[in-house]
């Protein structure tokens, strides 16, 4: 009975393209983190209007646990898998080249090419392998400086004038002077590289070319990016700090700027209330006055795994969550996620002034990059490039390497030790 | 006599069917493993990726340089305190013996996971409680987590934090099997306090210092929580990654696991290496 049910639902949805035909019904639990989780959660009322019979459970594990967790399931056969996973981007394709059969290509549940091009290519390129489509895309992460709106002004700082990364610089050294106890921005040096990585992909390089072919990280573009990153450092105007920990200085008010994806306008919003109308945002500055101030950090998108008992409600849920204008709103409203999928930009929310960040137009801002953002490619080898990355600039921060080329001319030879592939002339 | 074999070995079935199933078996696979290059499907032979790899790598060699560091620092000063402790345990003077013993061992019994997450919080850079003291009696502010000599400081701290007490209880189980007239004839002998200790009390407990430096060395050349939950996985940029954390991240973060076997077996015989050094420097003069 249940497979007769699940086949006519199949026809169905296949004939109907992104129609939410069948009322399914059953429990499904889906793994994600942060402010991630909180958003996916927002969607399930909205869900369970066409489908009050699926009980949705989501579950925040944290962004380390979901991928460390997912491995290891598929590794084991699929063992102890959710029925619906979040992974990131730049991380999925290790997935599809190391365990193609743990998950579902979700053309068989009914991701029509239609359902499938109303995404920009940049989004789908990691996610599809051949015919095989193993996740559907989710939110991007257009970067943007998010500023403390009455820290610049006590410094006579006005974010319009920052155009480069040193007029950024002095315009932390004014902002410290004047707000005591106050340092302009916080990255995370400890365990990641996403500065370098949001800077060099700003300046159009990243670890690998866009074919996945060969290694660019010493490319000329790449060794400006991480020359802006320790100039900031050395003039202390950057210090170090995780997730959680930018968020405590956000709160207590010792952070002047954050540099993030679109996305953190939920964290900074849900964890800051009462900060409401100090916020502010503004374009990324860049290497020359007149360079590129756009640039991608994070994005994700929702796969099955195969060992799910329920995919039809699993992709019932995610072709609400993802596939519709009122599901990706939904998610950007209450918690910033900026939707990948392109009819949803066209929202009237959109256009909206937000009260939270002073009256400012967020959205319009932040969208208006999307156009100017270059692809960049995670490959299965991400993990390896970021670990070898993230230790190399430690070391150069700490002043082991005497410039930034002989540095990332070091990292690339170690990930050209470990991928196997040639670094790009 | 024959029979009452069997009829252990039959008791015995159940055990060592899950030990040839989870024991003998992943250890005979990751030792196949170790010789397949497992990057992409389908996996292959080309021990050149594997065993050829970790000689030249220089992310084994910072994580192997970093184990030693913690080794050659760590366990030593970890010993010296555990039998200063032991001793002061032992003393006649103390009082509520019971519950100091219990309180220096009681590191042990904290979860992991939840005394790494207090010590994340008492170090944090900007709020913690650590840096209000030193910051207090003058002395510059200390970034924790993001400085290389910092963080290794801060791990071989919180180690020995966490097993100086447990090393304490073996070595005092030691001292109380020393017989006490050993220490009247000395007395007598008019052998000040401090020269019994070190020609009476330190030769008596060699055999059990031995037994905790092997333990203590076994354990540091697996050591994974401390670097894993207080640096954030080695932090910062690999400064206090260890053997272990880099097994795991060759396994479980980049799914190389044939590398991850190679690794694997290396630190096994370095771990066994080193304990017969310790043996053969600690054996018995004959």
């Amino acid at each position: 009975m249940r497979t007769t049910l699940g086949g006519a639902a199949l026809a169905l949805v296949l004939t109907a393209g992104a129609a939410p035909a069948f009322a399914q019904s059953g429990e499904i639990t889906v793994w994600s983190w942060n402010v991630a989780a909180s958003a996916l959660e927002a969607t399930v009322e909205g869900f369970n209007a066409e489908h009050p019979d699926v009980k949705v459970t989501v579950q925040d594990l944290g962004n380390d646990q979901v991928f460390d967790r997912t491995l290891a399931g598929c590794a084991a056969g699929g063992g102890g898998l959710p029925d619906v996973l979040s992974i990131e981007n730049h991380e999925a394709e290790i997935f599809w080249a190391q365990f193609p059969d743990c998950f579902t290509n979700l053309k068989e549940l009914g991701y029509t090419e239609e359902i499938a091009s109303g995404f920009p290519e940049f989004k789908r390129v990691e996610l599809e392998v051949g015919d095989a489509a193993y996740a559907m895309p989710w939110d991007s992460g257009p970067v943007v400086m998010f500023y403390r709106r009455d820290f610049y002004e006590k410094a006579g700082v006005k974010p319009e004038d920052i155009k480069t990364w040193d007029d950024f610089t002095e315009a932390g050294k004014k902002i410290a002077e004047a707000n005591p106890g106050v340092v302009m921005t916080r990255a995370d040096f400890n365990g990641d590289a996403e500065w370098f990585r949001m800077i060099a992909n700003e300046q159009g390089c990243g670890y690998f070319s866009n074919d996945a072919s060969s290694i660019t990280i010493n490319q000329p573009a790449c060794v400006a990016a991480l020359d802006a990153v320790k100039k900031m450092y050395d003039a202390g105007i950057i210090t170090a700090a995780d997730w959680n920990e930018k968020i405590q200085a956000n709160t207590a008010g010792t952070a002047a700027s954050q540099m993030y994806g679109g996305w953190y306008e939920g964290t900074i919003r849900n964890n800051s209330p009462d900060l409401a109308g100090k916020w502010g945002i503004y374009r990324m500055p860049s290497v020359t006055a007149d360079g590129p101030r756009a640039a991608n950090l994070g994005g994700s998108s929702l796969a099955i795994p195969t060992v799910s008992k329920n995919k039809k409600a699993a992709w019932a849920f995610v072709n609400y969550t993802l596939g519709t204008n009122e599901g990706q709103v939904t998610m950007l409203r209450e918690f910033g996620l900026v939707p990948s999928l392109l009819s949803a930009l066209d929202d009237p929310y959109m256009q909206e002034p937000q009260p939270y960040w002073g009256g400012q137009k967020v959205w319009v801002d932040i969208l208006e990059t999307l156009d100017e953002i270059e692809p960049s490619r995670g490959t299965p080898f991400f993990g390896d490039a970021d670990g070898i990355m993230i230790a190399v600039q430690t070391r150069y921060l700490t002043g082991e390497f005497a410039s930034a080329q002989e540095a990332l001319d070091d990292a690339a030879n170690q990930i050209a030790l470990v991928t196997g592939l040639p670094i790009a002339e | 006599m024959r029979m009452r074999t069997r009829a252990a070995y039959g008791f015995l079935t159940p055990y060592l069917l899950i030990f040839a199933a989870f024991w003998v078996w992943p250890i005979v696979y990751s030792f196949y493993l170790s010789f397949l290059a497992t990057r992409i499907q389908p996996w292959r032979f080309n021990p050149g990726m594997t065993w050829g790899r970790l000689v030249v790598d220089p992310a084994f060699a910072n994580a192997l340089k970093n184990t030693l560091i913690i080794l050659v620092i760590q366990v030593p000063v970890m010993i010296a305190l555990a039998t200063l402790l032991a001793v002061l345990l032992n003393s006649q003077l103390l009082r509520a013996r019971g519950i100091m013993r219990f309180a220096f061992f009681a590191p042990v019994v904290v979860g992991e996971a939840a005394y790494a997450a207090v010590f994340r919080l008492m170090f944090n850079a900007d709020f913690g409680v650590v840096n209000k003291l030193i910051t207090g009696i003058g002395l510059p502010r200390v970034d924790w987590f993001a400085s290389p000599t910092a963080a290794m400081a801060l791990i071989i701290m919180a180690v020995t934090w966490r097993w100086v007490g447990y090393n304490a209880i073996i070595i005092l189980s030691g001292l109380q099997a020393i017989p006490n007239d050993v220490y009247e004839a000395a007395t007598l002998d008019r052998v000040s306090k401090p020269r019994q200790f070190f020609f009476i009390t330190l030769p008596l407990l060699k055999p059990i210092i031995l037994f905790c430096v092997v333990l203590s060395v076994i354990g540091t050349m697996q050591l994974f929580a401390e670097p894993f939950l207080i640096t954030n996985r080695g932090g910062p940029g690999g400064a206090t990654e260890t053997l272990g954390l880099f097994l795991y991240r060759q396994g479980f973060t980049v799914l190389n696991f044939g590398y991850a076997s190679a690794v694997a077996y290396t630190i096994a015989a370095l771990a066994i290496f080193i304990s017969l050094v310790n043996l053969w420097i600690g054996r018995s003069p004959k």
